[in-house]
C-alpha cells in the first residue's frame, strides 16, 4: 500500500505502520512523537489526494 | 489549535496499541496532540480503503497500528 | 498464425464432438480492427467463425468465473497465469476447464498503431516471414515491424508459452529472460522522480480518463460481484471525473490486484482513451517479485503472498 502511494506521489512520511504491544506505552509515545515529527517536516508542502467541492466552469 | 498544527488520523488496534495509548495516559505521560485516534476491534478490520477516504476527507498523515 | 487458426477449430471441433466440453471459448473477428472479440462457440459452425492473430489481446479468463459448464478455452501465457489464478482464488475448478494453450507471440498495441495511422484503420495484415504489420485505410498504408507494434507488456513479456495447458497448438516459443528484457524498465523510471513529479506524472495520466470502467471490465481479476466504486455506504469514491476520485479508482483498483495481475495488458488495450494503467499494476508486479520472489499464477499448489503469513515476510515499513 505504501509503495503504491510513493509511487503515485504521496509522500512516504504520510503513511505509517507500526506494532505495539498494550505494555509498551514509552514505545507508543515515542511512535507518535514520531510520527508528528515526521508530519511536520512537511508542513509547507501541498496535502494531495484531498477531495474539495468541484469546481464550476 | 493553530491552522498549521497537523492532524494525523490514528487507526490503533483495541487490543495493541490502544492498550498502549490508555496505558501512557494513565501513566499521564505526554505525547502530541495531532493524533485523532480511531479505534479498530483489531488491525485485521483495517482496509486501504480506510486509508484513502482519511486522506481524502484531508487528513495530513495516517498511521496504523496493531 | 494460419496454421494456429486452423489447429485451434480442429482441436474445438473434436472437444464438442466428443461431448468433452459445453463450449469453447475463443475469438471470432470483431466489428472493428485490431480488436478480436471473444466468443463463445457451442457448435460446429460457431467454431468456424474462430480466428487466432496479433489481435486477440483481451483476456479470455475474464468469461470462466463461476461458470457451472464444462469450457474449454484458448490460453497464451498471460491468459493461462490468469486462469491459474482463478483456480488458486476457486473461481473456478481445474477439471471443469481444456485448455487449449497457445505459445504467444505477442499482441499489437492498437493504440500505437493508432497514432501512426493517418486515418482512421480499415484493414490489418499480417506478414508472417518478414514479421512487418501493414496497416492501411483510405487513401494511406503503413508497414512497419511487428516488434515495434506489439502492445508494450507483450514486448517486455517473460512468460510466453501457456503454464497449464491440456493440449498446445503448436510447439512452444522462445522466451524472453530478464537479462535480455527489463520488465521493469518503465516503472523504474517513474521511481526515480520526485513525489511531485510523480503526482504531475499520474495527474497527466488519467486526465483523459472518462471513468467508463473498461479496464475494470476487461481485467479477469476484477470478478468482484460489487465494486467499491458501486458502493454507497459509505461511499468511498465519487462518481464523477474529478481528478481526486479518478486518482483513488485507479489507485484502489490497482491495488486490489497486487500479487494477482499477470500483466496481461487487457486494461489498456480496452481503455477507450489510451491511458496506460499498467503504470499502477506494474508497480505492484514488480513489488511483488522483489519482496516476495512472487509472480501471479505460475502454479496452481501456491497461495498468493498476501493470503499467507511467512515468519520471514519483509517487514521494514513497520515501526
Amino acid at each position: 500500500m505504501k509503495n503504491l502511494l510513493e509511487h503515485m506521489g504521496i509522500e512516504p512520511e504520510r503513511l505509517h505502520f507500526s506494532w505495539i504491544s498494550s505494555a509498551e506505552s514509552t514505545k507508543f509515545v515515542d511512535v507518535a512523537t514520531k510520527v508528528t515529527e515526521a508530519v511536520k517536516s512537511l508542513e509547507n508542502k501541498e496535502k494531495k489526494f484531498v477531495k474539495t467541492k468541484p469546481k464550476v466552469a | 489549535m493553530a491552522d498549521n498544527e497537523p492532524k494525523i488520523l490514528s487507526f490503533l488496534c483495541n487490543w495493541c496499541s490502544y492498550g498502549a495509548a490508555d496505558l501512557a495516559g494513565v501513566s499521564r505521560m505526554e505525547y502530541p496532540s495531532n493524533i485523532r485516534v480511531i479505534r479498530i476491534p483489531c488491525t485485521g478490520r483495517m482496509s486501504p480503503k480506510f486509508i484513502l477516504a482519511g486522506l481524502r476527507q484531508g487528513a495530513d498523515a495516517v498511521w496504523v497500528s496493531g | 498464425m494460419k496454421s494456429y487458426t486452423e489447429k485451434i477449430k480442429e482441436i474445438s471441433k473434436g472437444l464438442l464432438e466428443e461431448g468433452k466440453v459445453d463450449m469453447v471459448i475463443g475469438y471470432r473477428k470483431g466489428s472493428v480492427p485490431l480488436m478480436h472479440q471473444p466468443f463463445f462457440a457451442q457448435n460446429q459452425q460457431e467454431i468456424d467463425e474462430f480466428v487466432w492473430d496479433s489481435n486477440c489481446g483481451l483476456n479470455l479468463a475474464n468469461y470462466v468465473t463461476d461458470r457451472q459448464e464444462k469450457i474449454g478455452i484458448l490460453a497464451t501465457g498471460c491468459n493461462s497465469r490468469n486462469i491459474a489464478t482463478h483456480i488458486v482464488e476457486g473461481k473456478i475448478k481445474r477439471e471443469q476447464l481444456y485448455i487449449i494453450g497457445i505459445p504467444c507471440k505477442g499482441m499489437l498495441d492498437r493504440h500505437k498503431l493508432a497514432a501512426m495511422a493517418d486515418g482512421p484503420i480499415t484493414t490489418v495484415e499480417e506478414d508472417e516471414e518478414k514479421g512487418t504489420v501493414t496497416i492501411s485505410g483510405d487513401g494511406f498504408s503503413e508497414t512497419v515491424d511487428k516488434t515495434e507494434a506489439l502492445q508494450q507488456n507483450c514486448s517486455i513479456c517473460v512468460h510466453r508459452n501457456p503454464v497449464i495447458y491440456d493440449e498446445l497448438v503448436a510447439d512452444e516459443v522462445k522466451e524472453q529472460t530478464r537479462d535480455e528484457v527489463d520488465p521493469y524498465a518503465g516503472v523504474k523510471e517513474i521511481e526515480a522522480m520526485s513525489p511531485e513529479e510523480k503526482w504531475a506524472h499520474f495527474d497527466d495520466l488519467l486526465s483523459a480518463c472518462i471513468r467508463c470502467y473498461a479496464c475494470r471490465n476487461a481485467c479477469p481479476l476484477c470478478y468482484c460481484p460489487l465494486c467499491f466504486v458501486d458502493e454507497s455506504k459509505p461511499q468511498w469514491v465519487g462518481k464523477s471525473i474529478d481528478p481526486t476520485d479518478v486518482r483513488t479508482f485507479h489507485f484502489l483498483r490497482a491495488y486490489h490486484c497486487a500479487g494477482r495481475c499477470t500483466d496481461c495488458g487487457a486494461c489498456v488495450r480496452a481503455c477507450p482513451v489510451g491511458i496506460n494503467v499498467r503504470d499502477f499494476t506494474k508497480k505492484l508486479e514488480k513489488d511483488c517479485f522483489e519482496l516476495y520472489g512472487w509472480e501471479a499464477g505460475m502454479s496452481t499448489e501456491q497461495r498468493p503472498p498476501l493470503d499467507t503469513y511467512k515468519p520471514d515476510d519483509p517487514e521494514e515499513f513497520i515501526k
